[in-house]
């Protein structure tokens, strides 16, 4: 098993090599023009070709490469772990993405875990009564839900719980504007503030996280519910299953039977759904002003800022295959036909 | 816990066991409602193994699971009682139907290792079964789980207790579910084709086993089977399922005498038929001093995927085919018997030993000797759907050989293959077909009519009616022979089909681990075999004879045991922990295949020294 992890990490290393040289290529292919976006309208020739040189633009592609890598004399580079200075704030891309980070993780682990623990027991229930009325329900609500993107849903809650009922705070960040947070430690709200010994701050946290997440669990409900239902349905229909119930075996004995069969590949769609999400929260962040990784990315896409590009898209892939491993591992876990 | 003994006053026939009453079962599948099943009566009665038989289809399994009172989903029991010692299963609250499903029902399904959970080890599954039915601690259930898989006959089932079903092969995992099903000593076992899959000699070990039980706890049986020949070995009475009723209920005897039904006559006459067709093979005798082709100390190893070790699929195997002779290959799978076939066409290579065609080694020979030699050494394959490109047209397909071995011209292929559908007996009119649509006869003959192309001296034919229909086996066989006839081509058939093998070979060669065990003539060897191995594959044939059942006579061919793994081979005889005979001095020392006076070799030294002589085989074996 140790054997097996180090070299999937050691894979996913190589491949996070090659998405950055291919990122770095791809960036520089695009017909954009950082340079003239920095210095503004109407720069002189001087100014422009200063703002090049100071960018590196005006090196050959490998050495701009190899900078960036940190291979040359330069200075410190990717290898080292720094992921290069913002063109637009001039601050390091690696702290920005600590702090921005975060607040994504936050939200959409707390959204997957709620998701997950609603959608399994109403999945379950509906594969064991196949077009009972609670399947039925499911349905509809699936396709409901599935009916409309999610930051329409954000503003129609945003609209009911903030606007008519006065329920929810103002969608205006992961705080009230008035709070000061806590010292950053892990970067988590919730945790630093629970850290800092301030419980106020805590809920208040929570609060503002309530819309966000209720947003995207209402979203994310559906496919998940509709993954386990089918799952479960196949693991039920398994010769095991029957032949479990030709043993004569108590029904939950032969419920939890399937239900284990069926989470194996539901955890798997559920990774790669949570990998998905890391980046596509950007637009339920943006409906509620909090400034998470999505919402850096775009920023950096739209001000051409390529290392904060190349770090964002990085640290998203990075984490993405760690959650496939950790994915795979309780999936190894759970069948014993799967050997690494 | 006792159930209730039935007060029958007369006691001429045993009590019935089940009784069932008006059984409907159907199937609905969006607007389209099957009904397989349809007011079926049938009464099972105590220490009576009742045979099952009837058409693929006909709902043999769905009749099985329905015993149970339990059906595959999106079906239904419609209507009908199962009397069950007199109460009505599905009249019976949930909980009481699955106490008498768990203690006094049990079945055993037809396709065993999906029957297991995979997630769970073995063990804890069969724990699982037998706590439901008696309260008992965990490591008391272990121990009697244990205990249980060591009656089924597992070998070291202190370890295997903790195997995974994908860890067991596919006669471990039917035992462990005969564990399970025998665990409650049941008063009704029901068992939809348990030895489909199998081994015929694992196959022997449990239908014996099944026997055993049943005379030994008065039990009743419903054994549902394709072949006739277990029917007629180990079944009291038969009952043909047709049309969703029992159509015809004999005591076996009577249906083999005068089977009524006709789809019974229909089975019965082909076998019958068959035989008549068949038997009788003469080999076209010419005066040839030379094998066609040979294989001299052949032996093929397969590395071990993360490890040293390799699989020892074929070891030291010397085999010589004649011309216009068929040699059979038998053994059980695993043998070796397909890379034995592949090599000779050179489709593998080999780790030592040669091919000698017409004297040469295949090794030595030029590249374009070495094409010229390919052509007119074919194989036909044992799947023939996978063998066909299903998007080319039959006239394409048959066209290729002469496409790649000559320069024809596209309405000369074109002729070609319509003259290579005839040989076949395959109408011309599907030269413009795609091969999606035929059976898998047809796909057969299409395989052999492509290896016909060439014009090959050499055939081997790897289990090429393993996928048939019996009324398919019969006409491709007369096909061969033909072909044999008419093209003095020579055929290595490989099979574990014994039958056939005796309708079609000269020789024959049994395999064991890799190993040729016993090699003669098809009479000599099928009437009376001497290696033990031979002689226990041979015995565990089931003839379609109830006279002459297996088990009423004496029986000491058993062997003990699974084949063991072909990594780990031991240094003796490799028969040695399964086989009847073995003395210390077998395991000690590797045998070898010692001709005998009579013309035959075995692996035997027992044999080899007249120690061991070995009777006829009772009964004839067709
Ligand atoms: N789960 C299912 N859903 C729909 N139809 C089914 C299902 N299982 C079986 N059937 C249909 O019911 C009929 C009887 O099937 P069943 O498997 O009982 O036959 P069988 O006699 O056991 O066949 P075989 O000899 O191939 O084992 C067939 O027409 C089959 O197509
Ligand atoms: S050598 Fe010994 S173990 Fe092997 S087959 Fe002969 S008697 Fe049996
Ligand atoms: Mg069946």
């Amino acid at each position: 098993m140790g054997r097996y992890i180090v070299k999937r990490v050691a894979v996913g290393l190589v491949q996070l090599i090659g998405l950055t040289v291919a990122v770095f290529f791809l960036i520089r292919l695009l017909p954009a023009d950082p340079a003239s976006r920095l210095v503004g309208m109407n720069p002189s020739r001087e100014a422009y070709e200063q703002a090049r040189h100071q960018l590196g633009l005006d090196q050959p592609l490998l050495t701009q490469l190899g900078a960036y890598l940190g291979l040359s004399s330069s200075g410190p580079g990717l290898l080292e772990g720094d992921f290069g200075t913002s063109w637009v704030t001039s601050s390091p891309v690696g702290s920005e993405i600590a702090t921005y980070l975060p607040v994504t993780l936050e939200l959409v682990t707390i959204s997957f875990l709620i998701a997950f623990l609603v959608s399994v027991p109403i999945g379950m229930v509906g594969a064991l009564n196949p077009g009972g009325r609670s399947d039925k329900a499911v349905f509809v609500y699936g396709l409901f839900a599935g009916s409309q993107p999610e930051f329409w849903w954000g503003l129609l809650f945003v609209y009911v719980f903030f606007f008519a009922l006065g329920w929810a705070p103002a969608p205006l960040g992961s705080l009230s504007p008035m709070t000061s947070p806590p010292p950053s430690v892990t970067g988590f709200l919730t945790i630093d503030s629970l850290l800092a010994g301030q419980p106020d701050v805590f809920v208040e946290a929570l609060q503002h996280l309530v819309l966000p997440v209720a947003t995207l669990v209402f979203v994310l409900s559906g496919p998940i519910v509709k993954m386990v239902r089918q799952n479960m349905a196949r693991a039920l229909r398994a010769d095991f299953v029957l032949y479990a119930n030709c043993a004569g075996l108590p029904p939950a004995r032969v419920a939890r039977y399937a239900l284990r069969a069926a989470m194996a590949p539901s955890m798997t769609l559920i990774g790669i759904l949570y990998g998905f999400m890391l980046g596509g929260a950007v637009l339920v962040e943006n409906v509620f002003s909090l400034p998470g990784i999505g919402q850096y990315a775009v920023r950096a896409v739209l001000a051409y800022d390529y290392p904060a590009i190349q770090g964002v898209v990085l640290v998203i892939t990075a984490l993405s295959l760690v959650v496939y491993l950790g994915i795979d591992l309780i999936h190894a876990a759970i069948d014993p036909r799967i050997v690494h | 816990m006792n159930a209730i003994e039935p007060a029958s006053a007369a006691q001429l026939a045993p009590p019935p066991v089940l009784h069932v009453e008006g059984l409907s079962v159907s199937y609905r599948t969006g607007e389209r409602v099957a009904t397989p099943i349809r007011g079926l009566d049938l009464t099972l009665r105590a220490g009576e193994i009742v045979g099952l038989i009837g058409e693929t289809g006909s709902g043999k399994s769905t009749l099985a699971l329905a015993l149970l009172g339990l059906v595959r989903s999106p079906g239904r029991i419609v209507s009908g009682k199962l009397l069950f010692g007199g109460r009505d299963l599905l009249a019976m609250p949930p909980d009481e139907r699955r106490a008498v499903r768990g203690r006094d029902i049990a079945i055993i399904v037809q396709n065993p290792r999906a029957s297991l959970n995979p997630l769970l080890r073995i063990g804890r599954q069969i724990g699982y079964v037998y706590r439901s039915r008696a309260h008992s601690s965990a490591a008391e259930t272990r121990r009697q789980t244990i205990e249980l898989l060591r009656e089924v006959g597992i070998n070291d089932p202190e370890r295997r207790v903790d195997a995974y079903a994908h860890e067991l092969s596919g006669g471990m995992a039917q035992r462990a579910l005969i564990a399970m099903a025998l665990a409650s000593r049941p008063k009704l076992l029901v068992a939809d084709e348990p030895t489909s899959g199998l081994d015929v000699t694992i196959q022997a070990q449990f239908l014996d086993q099944m026997w055993q039980t049943v005379q030994h706890s008065g039990s009743a049986a419903l054994l549902i089977a394709k072949e006739v020949g277990i029917i007629a070995n180990y079944c009291d009475r038969v009952l043909v399922l047709h049309e969703g009723r029992i159509a015809e209920d004999q005591p076996v005897r009577a249906f083999f005498r005068a089977p009524l039904h006709p789809y019974s006559r229909a089975v019965l006459a082909l076998q019958r038929d068959g035989a008549a067709k068949l038997s009788g093979v003469a080999m076209a005798a010419g005066a040839t001093t030379r094998p066609l082709i040979s294989a001299n100390g052949l032996s093929k190893h397969f590395p071990v995927r993360n490890s040293a070790k390799v699989v020892q699929a074929v070891s030291d195997v010397t085999l010589d085919i004649w011309p216009g002779e068929t040699l059979g290959l038998v053994g059980e799978s695993g043998s070796g018997k397909t890379t034995v076939g592949r090599c000779f066409v050179r489709l593998t290579e080999t780790t030592a030993g040669h091919i000698v065609y017409h004297g040469r080694d295949l090794e030595r020979l030029s590249g374009s000797e070495l094409r010229q030699a390919r052509a007119k050494l074919q194989i036909v394959l044992q799947d023939p759907f996978d063998s066909l490109n299903p998007r080319w047209t039959v006239a394409e397909l048959l066209g290729e050989p002469f496409r790649i071995h000559t320069k024809l011209g596209r309405a000369e292929r074109r002729q070609r293959a319509a003259d290579l559908l005839k040989v076949v007996d395959l109408e011309a009119d599907l030269l413009d077909r795609r091969p999606r649509g035929l059976g898998a006869g047809a796909m057969q003959r299409l395989n052999i009519a492509r290896a016909l192309a060439t014009k090959p001296d050499f055939i081997v034919l790897d289990e090429p009616t393993s996928v048939l229909s019996p009324s398919a086996i019969v006409s491709l066989v007369a096909l061969l022979r033909r072909i044999q006839v008419e093209f003095g081509v020579s055929y290595l058939f490989i099979s574990h089909d014994l039958t056939t093998v005796r309708y079609l070979c000269h020789r024959v060669a049994v395999m064991y681990l890799g190993q040729i065990v016993e090699t003669g003539a098809v009479e000599q060897v099928f009437a009376r075999p001497r290696h033990p191995y031979a002689r226990a594959l041979l015995s565990a044939h089931l003839d379609p004879d109830p006279a002459n059942r297996r088990v009423d006579r004496r029986s000491d061919e058993q062997l003990k045991g699974e084949i063991p793994s072909p990594i780990d081979l031991p240094v003796g005889c490799y028969l040695a922990s399964r086989c009847p005979h073995v003395l210390p001095r077998c395991g000690e020392q590797p045998q070898n295949l010692v001709p005998l006076a009579d013309g035959r070799s075995v692996r035997c030294w027992r044999v080899a020294t007249g120690d061991l002589t070995g009777d006829a085989l009772t009964g004839p074996l067709v």
